[in-house]
C-alpha cells in the first residue's frame, strides 16, 4: 500500500513537472545587453500576447565562441543533452555544422514564417540545400559612418561620400589626416574584415565553386592595394587585435570614419562627446557607385535536444518571424536591428537618431540590407580572413603583394584540403 | 605461528598500500591514459568530427604536418622561446635563491614572497596585464617616451621581434619566482658546514657556488629543467591572450595551433589536431629523457 502511494506520488510529481515545463524553453546567447535583450523582448512579447504561461530561460555565456565550441563538442561527442532548446550563433558557422552534424538541427520550413519578408542575403547563410534552419535575429548590414563635422572642415558633405571610389576615399582621407590627425578608417589587423566587405560590395566572393580564389584575383588584388595604400598614408589604422580596434581606435576617438556591421554602433555610442556628429551611408567601391555589404549577424537555431519543437517553432515564428512588438523592444533595449523588412518600417525604426545627427539610421540600415548582394559563402570564411589579414600585415611591412597573395593561397588551400 | 602472523601484517600493509594507490591510479587511467590512447587512435582518422574515418594512407595526418608551414613556424617559435627563456629563467632563479638564502639578509621573507607572487596570478590575467602594459598607448611606451628613450610610441605587439620579446619577458616575470622556490628548498638541504669548510679552505664565493652549490643542486636543476621544458613546449595562454599568435602567426605556439585546428576557427579538424598533439608529446618525452640522462648522478 505504502509503495503504491509512493509510486502515485512520484507519478504526480512527474506529471506536475512536465505540466509546469510544458510552456518553457531554454536558449543560449552571449551578450546580455545585446542579443540577450532581444530574446527578453521576444519572451515578454510572446507571454503578453500569446501564452501567459510561457517562460524563456536565457543562458548568457561569455562570448560567441563559447556557443560555437558547445556545438562542435556536442556534435562530435554525440551527446546533445546539455544543449539548450534554441541556440544563437554567428551566421558563418551553420553551413559547416549542418554538413558535419546533420542530426543536430531541426528544419524551420513548416514553422509558418514568411521568408520573403527577410533580406535574401541574410537567409542565404542559414538555408542549406533549400531547407531553412535558422530564424534571423540581428542584421549584419555594413554601415559606412562618417564624422560630418570633420568632413565639413575639409569641404565635404555626407552626400559627397555616397558612391565614391576607394581612390577618392583615400584622397579625402589624406586631407582629413593632414587637417585633423584622425584616420578615416580603422580595422582589426589580425582578423581583417575589410577585404571580405569590400569584395562583397563589388558583388564578389573570396570563394568560387568551393575553392578560395586569392592569388591572381584581380578585384581582390586591387582591394588589397587600396587597403595597404591607406594604411601607409595613415588613412587606415590597423589595430593589433579586436580590443585594440574597438577600445583604442574607436573609443579613444582616433577615427573620423567607421566601416563595419551595424553592431559596431554601440561601440561608437561610447564616445558621447561625438553625439550628433556622425552620419551613415553606403560603402565606396573600386570603380564608383554605392556598395552594400554585410558582416556578422546571427540567427537562432532549434537543436535536436529541444523537447517541445512545436512550441519553439510557434515562439520563433510569432516573435522573430516579424512581430514589431519584439523588434521594437529589441532595438530600444539592446540596439538589435532586424533583418525583417516589414518590422523595419515601424514607427520606432523611422525615428531620427540624435547620435546620428537626426538621421533615421535604423530604417536606412534595414533598407540597405535589402541591397546586399548574395556572394558565395564557405566554411573556411575565418581561415581565409586570417591568412588574407596576415598577408596585408606583411605587405604593409614591405613584402611584395603578388607573392604574399600566392603564399596566402597556398596556406588556405592547405588548410582547406583535409 | 609468529612468523605467519608477521607475514599477515606485511600483507595487510601491502593491501592498505594498494588501497591507497587505487583511487588515484584509477583516476589517472580514466582521465589521462584513456584519453591519450583515444587521441592516438583519432590521430589516424580524418573527416567531420562527428563521423571520423580512417585516413588513407593511415599516416596522412602525420605526413601533412611536414608540409604545414604554419605548424613549422609554430614549432620554430616554441623552440625559440624554449632556447632563450628557460636558460635565462633558471640562472636567474638560482642566483635569486642564492641571494635570498643569505642568513644575514633582512626582510628575507618579504622578498621571497614578492618574487614568488607573480605565480599566484592566473595565466590569462597576467597575459592581459602585459598586453595592456605593452599596448601602443600603454604604460611602457609612455614611460620610455617620458624618459626620452623613444620618440614615437612603439607597437610592441604588432612587430614580430618585439612581440616575441614581450612574450619572453612575460614568461620570465611569471615563472622565475616559481623555480626559485625549488632552488631555495634545495639550498636548505645543503649542510652549512660544507660552506664553512670551503670558507676555511679559502674558496672564493664564486668557486663555492660553482663547485658546491651547483653540483649539490643538480637534482633540483634537472627537475626544474624538465618542468620548464615541458611547460614551454605546451605554451598556450600567452600566445592566445597576449598576441593571439600575431602579427601574422609569427608568435603562435604549437599548442595554440593545435587549438586553432580543433576549436579555434570552427574548423574542428580533430584528427589532425590529435596528430599534432602527439608530436608535441613525443618531443616532450625526448627532451625529458635527454635531460634525465644528462642529470643522472648514478654513474
Amino acid at each position: 500500500m505504502k509503495k503504491l502511494v509512493t509510486v502515485l506520488l512520484a507519478l504526480c510529481l512527474v506529471i506536475g513537472c512536465s505540466a509546469a515545463l510544458a510552456d518553457k524553453l531554454t536558449v543560449t546567447a552571449w551578450d546580455a545587453n545585446f542579443n540577450g535583450a532581444a530574446l527578453q523582448a521576444a519572451a515578454d512579447d510572446y507571454k503578453a500576447n500569446v501564452d501567459p504561461d510561457f517562460e524563456l530561460e536565457i543562458n548568457i555565456v561569455s562570448g560567441s565562441s563559447d556557443v560555437e565550441n558547445d556545438m562542435t563538442l556536442a556534435g562530435s561527442s554525440g551527446d546533445i543533452s546539455n544543449l539548450s532548446d534554441i541556440v544563437l550563433f554567428q551566421d558563418h558557422f551553420i553551413q559547416r555544422y549542418v554538413a558535419d552534424y546533420p542530426s543536430l538541427w531541426v528544419p524551420m520550413d513548416d514553422a509558418g514564417i514568411n521568408w520573403d519578408d527577410f533580406g535574401a542575403e541574410k537567409l542565404s547563410y542559414s538555408t542549406v540545400d533549400g531547407v531553412h534552419y535558422g530564424v534571423p535575429v540581428d542584421n549584419g548590414t555594413a554601415i559606412m559612418a562618417y564624422r560630418v563635422d570633420i568632413l565639413e572642415q575639409c569641404g565635404y558633405t555626407i552626400d559627397d561620400m555616397k558612391g565614391i571610389t576607394w581612390d577618392k576615399f583615400l584622397e579625402i582621407g589624406k586631407e582629413v589626416y593632414a587637417k585633423t590627425g584622425k584616420a578615416l578608417l580603422s580595422m582589426d589587423g589580425s582578423g581583417n574584415d575589410l577585404p571580405y566587405m569590400m569584395l562583397q560590395a563589388e558583388g564578389e566572393s573570396q570563394f568560387k565553386d568551393g575553392k578560395a580564389v586569392i592569388a591572381g584575383n584581380e578585384k581582390l588584388t586591387r582591394i588589397i592595394k587600396v587597403i595597404t595604400d591607406m594604411a601607409k598614408e595613415k588613412v587606415l589604422i590597423l589595430a593589433n587585435d579586436w580590443t585594440g580596434y574597438t577600445n583604442e581606435t574607436i573609443m579613444q576617438d582616433q577615427v573620423a570614419g567607421v566601416l563595419n556591421g551595424n553592431w559596431i554602433i554601440p561601440t561608437m555610442n561610447q564616445v558621447s562627446d561625438n553625439a550628433g556628429k556622425w552620419q551613415i551611408t553606403s560603402l565606396p567601391t573600386l570603380d564608383g557607385g554605392e556598395g552594400y555589404a554585410a558582416n556578422g549577424g546571427s540567427s537562432l537555431y532549434v537543436t535536436a535536444n529541444c523537447k517541445n519543437v512545436e512550441l519553439a517553432k510557434k515562439f520563433l515564428a510569432y516573435t522573430f518571424g516579424g512581430s514589431t512588438g519584439t523588434y521594437d523592444n529589441a532595438l530600444r533595449n539592446g540596439g538589435v536591428i532586424t533583418c525583417c523588412i516589414s518590422a523595419g518600417q515601424s514607427a520606432v525604426y523611422s525615428e531620427g537618431v540624435p547620435f546620428f545627427n537626426g538621421q533615421a539610421v535604423y530604417s536606412d540600415i534595414v533598407a540597405m540590407g535589402a541591397n546586399v548582394p548574395i556572394v558565395e559563402q564557405n566554411d573556411f570564411h575565418y581561415t581565409v580572413r586570417g591568412y588574407v589579414g596576415n598577408a596585408i600585415v606583411n605587405i604593409i611591412n614591405g613584402a611584395d603583394i603578388e607573392s604574399e597573395l600566392q603564399q596566402a593561397q597556398e596556406l588556405i588551400d592547405f588548410a582547406m584540403d583535409v | 605461528m609468529n612468523k605467519k602472523k608477521g607475514l599477515g601484517l606485511l600483507a595487510r600493509q601491502k593491501a592498505a598500500g594498494w588501497a591507497f594507490l587505487t583511487p588515484a591510479s584509477l583516476l589517472i587511467f580514466v582521465m589521462s591514459f584513456y584519453p591519450m590512447v583515444q587521441a592516438f587512435i583519432t590521430s589516424f582518422q580524418t573527416g567531420s568530427s562527428a563521423n571520423l574515418k580512417w585516413a588513407d594512407p593511415l599516416i596522412k595526418n602525420y605526413a601533412r604536418m611536414l608540409k604545414d608551414k604554419v605548424f613549422l613556424t609554430s614549432m620554430g617559435n616554441t623552440f625559440l622561446y624554449l632556447a632563450i627563456q628557460v636558460p635565462i629563467m633558471l640562472v636567474l632563479a638560482i642566483l635569486l635563491a642564492q641571494l635570498l638564502n643569505n642568513k644575514d639578509l633582512k626582510l628575507r621573507g618579504l622578498f621571497r614572497t614578492m618574487i614568488f607572487l607573480p605565480c599566484a596570478t592566473a595565466l590569462v590575467s597576467y597575459a592581459l596585464i602585459f598586453k595592456t602594459l605593452f599596448a601602443t598607448e600603454g604604460l611602457i611606451n609612455s614611460m620610455l617616451k617620458g624618459l626620452g628613450i623613444i620618440q614615437e610610441n612603439v607597437n610592441w605587439l604588432g612587430q614580430p621581434t618585439t612581440a616575441k620579446a614581450v612574450i619572453i619577458i612575460a614568461l620570465l616575470w611569471r615563472w622565475t619566482g616559481y623555480n626559485m622556490v625549488f632552488f631555495l628548498a634545495g639550498l636548505q638541504n645543503i649542510e652549512y658546514s660544507v660552506y664553512e669548510a670551503a670558507n676555511i679552505d679559502g674558496a672564493s664565493g664564486w668557486k663555492t657556488f660553482w663547485h658546491i652549490t651547483v653540483p649539490l643542486l643538480r637534482p633540483v636543476i634537472v627537475m626544474t629543467g624538465i618542468m620548464s621544458i615541458n611547460g614551454t613546449l605546451q605554451l598556450f595562454d600567452e600566445s592566445v591572450n597576449l598576441t593571439n599568435g600575431g602579427p601574422s602567426n609569427t608568435t603562435i605556439t604549437m599548442s595554440h595551433y593545435i587549438y586553432n585546428n580543433s576549436l579555434g576557427t570552427g574548423v574542428a579538424n580533430f584528427g589532425y589536431a590529435s596528430a599534432l598533439a602527439f608530436v608535441v608529446f613525443i618531443l616532450v618525452a625526448i627532451l625529458a629523457t635527454i635531460n634525465m640522462k644528462v642529470g643522472d648522478t648514478r654513474d
